[in-house]
């Protein structure tokens, strides 16, 4: 056979067979690693490639200045297509192959609820992700998890009170996407506005990938409301929506959630987009107030980068700041001590990422900020101050 | 052609497993499944069980398509039908986690019978069709029967327990999930022996000579429908037990293109097939990471770059297998079995 003996042979084999496991033997014992399952392909593939970016940038900050307790931190992440079956691979992937894995990113709430019974019986790891789902924010079931924002539910009381502030008494109509992900806030957001004053006079769902909008714009023309609220979609139908209630001279003011407020997909849409308003839990990239991060962040990546960017950025700050709490009280990197000590984060600076300080008191930051969308400077505006849902 | 095969009866002549060479490998087979566990870390068994729910769900639908000729595109939304089963047994009823997945199964194979019935007058793309209406309607309940289903928000489910001990890890799921699936492959197998498989293949083969034969369309393609619905509600329900979440976005039209897609590229009206097409379409994603992997430390940002690529490796992939291997994979393992039948006496 080749003139191999059996002895090279199995030379051969027993050095391929290390070569394959290098990257076992080459962890570092004293490295902390962040696992994600992020989105890089797929309907999120546009967030999953800012969210990494974002965890990415922060911790080369955090590594350059010493890391944690001396302690470096490492992202280990994989593709997921946002699909459940292959982000819970991921997890048990990086989990299997990394030792040393106590932060994790997830992609979405469907990964954030499989993956719960397995963090609790693990019970080293502290995770968050690009979900905000209400369902989260709950530090009994989901003890092992928090959220770097407000969830949908806040996101929405964000707003009313905005609106209660500026026009008492407002009208107003909730149109959803029928998915898990638009129907989240409906109910609670119902109820909030109600203790507010404001009246919610229709409610309008939509069938997921709906294009064709006019029905549901002849219900908002009977409806006349002063906002209609959107959540569950990224940028379609809203622009559908606006152009034809424009067309139909109504007075309405458009509004979102997280996901649909990045200003470069409102960029394209053009002067139908002037006035768009919506809850941003952090700063954009061009935002001119004071602050040391995002100048940092300029330095480093000196285009703009989407609020996927931020919300990435922030959430491996907070996950990083838990983390050394827990290490400097000298206490072992568990889900517990470290949900602890990110609840222990109070009156926290962000560097400017978010506008205020922030305090953790549960699984979410109950922060935002009303911002407008400016089709000649293509930016998003501050119209309001921050607002804190914290009694 | 084999020879010294000759059988003295018509048993012997039907049997799977008929050569001693074949009870060999068959016993080295289980003997490596039984072992598997014990040398593979998480990662590996999270994709063994998930393999093992994947190859029940293809093999019922290769039942329905592959050997009755009937296309479906709705095994996503039986095996929702099994998983909500199993879930609402769970938590309402609290029966043993067998039970309840026998239980899935039946519920799925009952709306199976229901969603068929368009399959006496329609066939081909215009029954795909159908079914793909019937998973909207499916879809619709399991969104909007809140009480039953969750809403949108779907539902938990309980580990399953056996012998009272929760099984919660892959290595426990393991031993419960691969025996489930390798029975249902070892059924899917044996009904073939039967009358009632080969009146499956008359119908595919040509359904009014099947009728002229005796076989009465109305049952058999109505028990095609039961048959492979059942498999997708017990695949479901042990979907349900092992991701202990369940909810409207779980099974989507693209878990049903899903399954007919591992059963075209394995190869239709092949047992081997329906594992090999949902082996090769849940894992090559998965090996194709190593790849990824591989390549990383020269590229810079390989893993952000480079997934995108996956995808489209992903699809070539099966691309190529269809134009160069319309049979199916299950051909190629035919085609190397052929080569050692006589070999070494002919190359």
């Amino acid at each position: 056979m080749l003139g191999m003996t059996k002895r090279t042979f199995l030379a051969l084999a027993a050095s391929s067979a290390l070569v394959a496991a290098a990257p076992a033997f080459a962890q570092d014992d004293g490295e902390i690693v962040m696992g994600g399952s992020l989105p890089l392909t797929g309907v999120f593939g546009f967030a999953g490639v800012a969210i990494e970016a974002g965890i990415q940038d922060y911790l080369k900050i955090l590594n350059e200045d010493g890391g944690i307790a001396g302690r470096k931190v490492r992202l280990a992440y994989e593709d997921t297509g946002y699909q459940v079956d292959q982000s819970v691979a991921v997890f048990n992937k990086l989990t299997s192959q990394n030792r040393n894995i106590h932060l994790y990113y997830g992609d979405s709430t469907a990964f954030s609820r499989t993956i719960n019974p397995e963090l609790q019986r693990r019970g080293d790891i502290l995770m968050a992700g690009a979900s905000f789902a209400t369902e989260i924010n709950d530090p009994q079931n989901f003890a092992s998890q928090f959220i770097a924002g407000p969830d949908y539910t806040e996101m929405f009381s964000i707003l009313l009170e905005y609106i209660a502030r500026e026009k008492p008494g407002a009208k107003l109509v909730f149109v959803n996407s029928d998915t898990e992900f638009g129907r989240d806030p409906i109910e609670s957001s119902t109820a909030r506005a109600k203790e507010l004053g404001l009246e919610v006079v229709e409610q309008i769902i939509t069938p997921p990938g709906a294009v064709d909008v006019s029905t549901e714009v002849l219900k908002l023309r009977r409806a006349r409301p002063d906002y209609a609220i959107f959540h569950g979609y990224i940028l379609a139908p809203l622009p559908e929506f606006m152009t034809q209630a424009k067309q139909l001279g109504l007075e309405t003011k458009f509004m979102g959630t997280f996901w649909s407020m990045d200003s470069s997909i409102w960029d394209s849409v053009g002067e139908v987009a002037d006035g768009f308003m919506g809850v941003m839990p952090y700063r954009y990239y061009y935002d001119e107030e004071e602050a040391p991060m995002l100048k940092r962040i300029r330095e480093m990546r000196p285009t703009y980068q989407t609020t996927g960017y931020m919300q990435g950025f922030l959430t491996a700050m907070l996950m990083g700041e838990a983390a050394r709490r827990t290490l400097d009280a000298g206490k072992e990197l568990t889900s517990q001590n470290m949900k602890a000590a990110l609840n222990s984060i109070e009156d926290f600076d962000t560097g400017g990422i978010v506008g205020v300080p922030i305090s953790i008191p549960g699984n979410t930051v109950p922060v935002g900020r009303i911002y407008q969308y400016d089709a000649a400077a293509k930016q998003m505006k501050p119209v309001s101050d921050w607002i804190s849902l914290k009694e | 052609m084999r020879i010294a095969t000759a059988n003295e009866t018509y048993l012997a002549d039907e049997a799977l497993i008929r050569t001693r060479t074949q009870w060999a490998w068959t016993a080295v087979l289980a003997a490596g499944l039984a072992a598997a566990p014990f040398a593979l870390n998480n990662y590996w068994l999270y994709l063994a069980c998930l393999v093992a729910i994947n190859v029940a769900s293809a093999t019922g639908l290769n039942i329905l398509t592959g050997y009755t000729g009937l296309v479906s595109l709705g095994q996503g939304a039986f095996m929702a039908v099994g998983a909500y089963t199993v879930a609402w047994l769970d938590r309402n009823v609290g029966a043993p986690f067998l039970v309840n997945l026998f239980a899935g199964g039946l519920m799925a194979a009952a709306v199976g019978i229901l969603v068929g019935l368009p399959s006496l007058r329609v066939k081909g793309l215009y029954l795909a069709i159908a079914t793909i209406g019937a998973s909207i309607i499916l879809q619709f309940v399991f969104l909007n029967w809140t009480s039953v289903t969750g809403g949108s928000r779907g539902m938990n489910v309980a580990p399953a327990s056996l012998f009272g001990t929760p099984l919660t890890t892959y290595f426990q799921l393991y031993f419960v999930l691969v025996p489930i699936a390798a029975l249902m492959v070892l059924g899917a197998a044996n009904l073939f022996r039967t009358r009632i498989g080969r009146a499956f293949i008359a119908i595919r083969d040509r359904d009014i000579s099947a009728e002229v034969l005796g076989i009465p369309l109305l049952r058999y393609k109505l028990l095609s429908f039961a048959v492979s619905s059942f498999y997708a509600g017990v695949a479901g329900g042990m979907w349900a037990y092992f991701f202990r979440a369940v909810g409207p976005e779980s099974f989507t039209i693209v878990e049903s293109i899903f399954y007919l897609a591992a059963v075209i590229v394995g190869g239709m009206g092949s047992i081997l097939g329906g594992i090999i097409g949902a082996t090769f379409m849940t894992l090559v994603p998965e090996v194709l990471r190593f790849g990824v992997e591989a390549i990383s430390p020269y590229v810079d940002n390989a893993g952000t770059l480079l997934s995108p690529v996956r995808t489209v490796v992903f699809g070539a992939l099966i691309i190529l297998f269809l134009v160069f291997e319309p049979q199916g994979l299950a051909e190629i393992v035919q085609r190397v079995r052929r080569f050692f039948h006589l070999w070494p006496f002919r190359k």
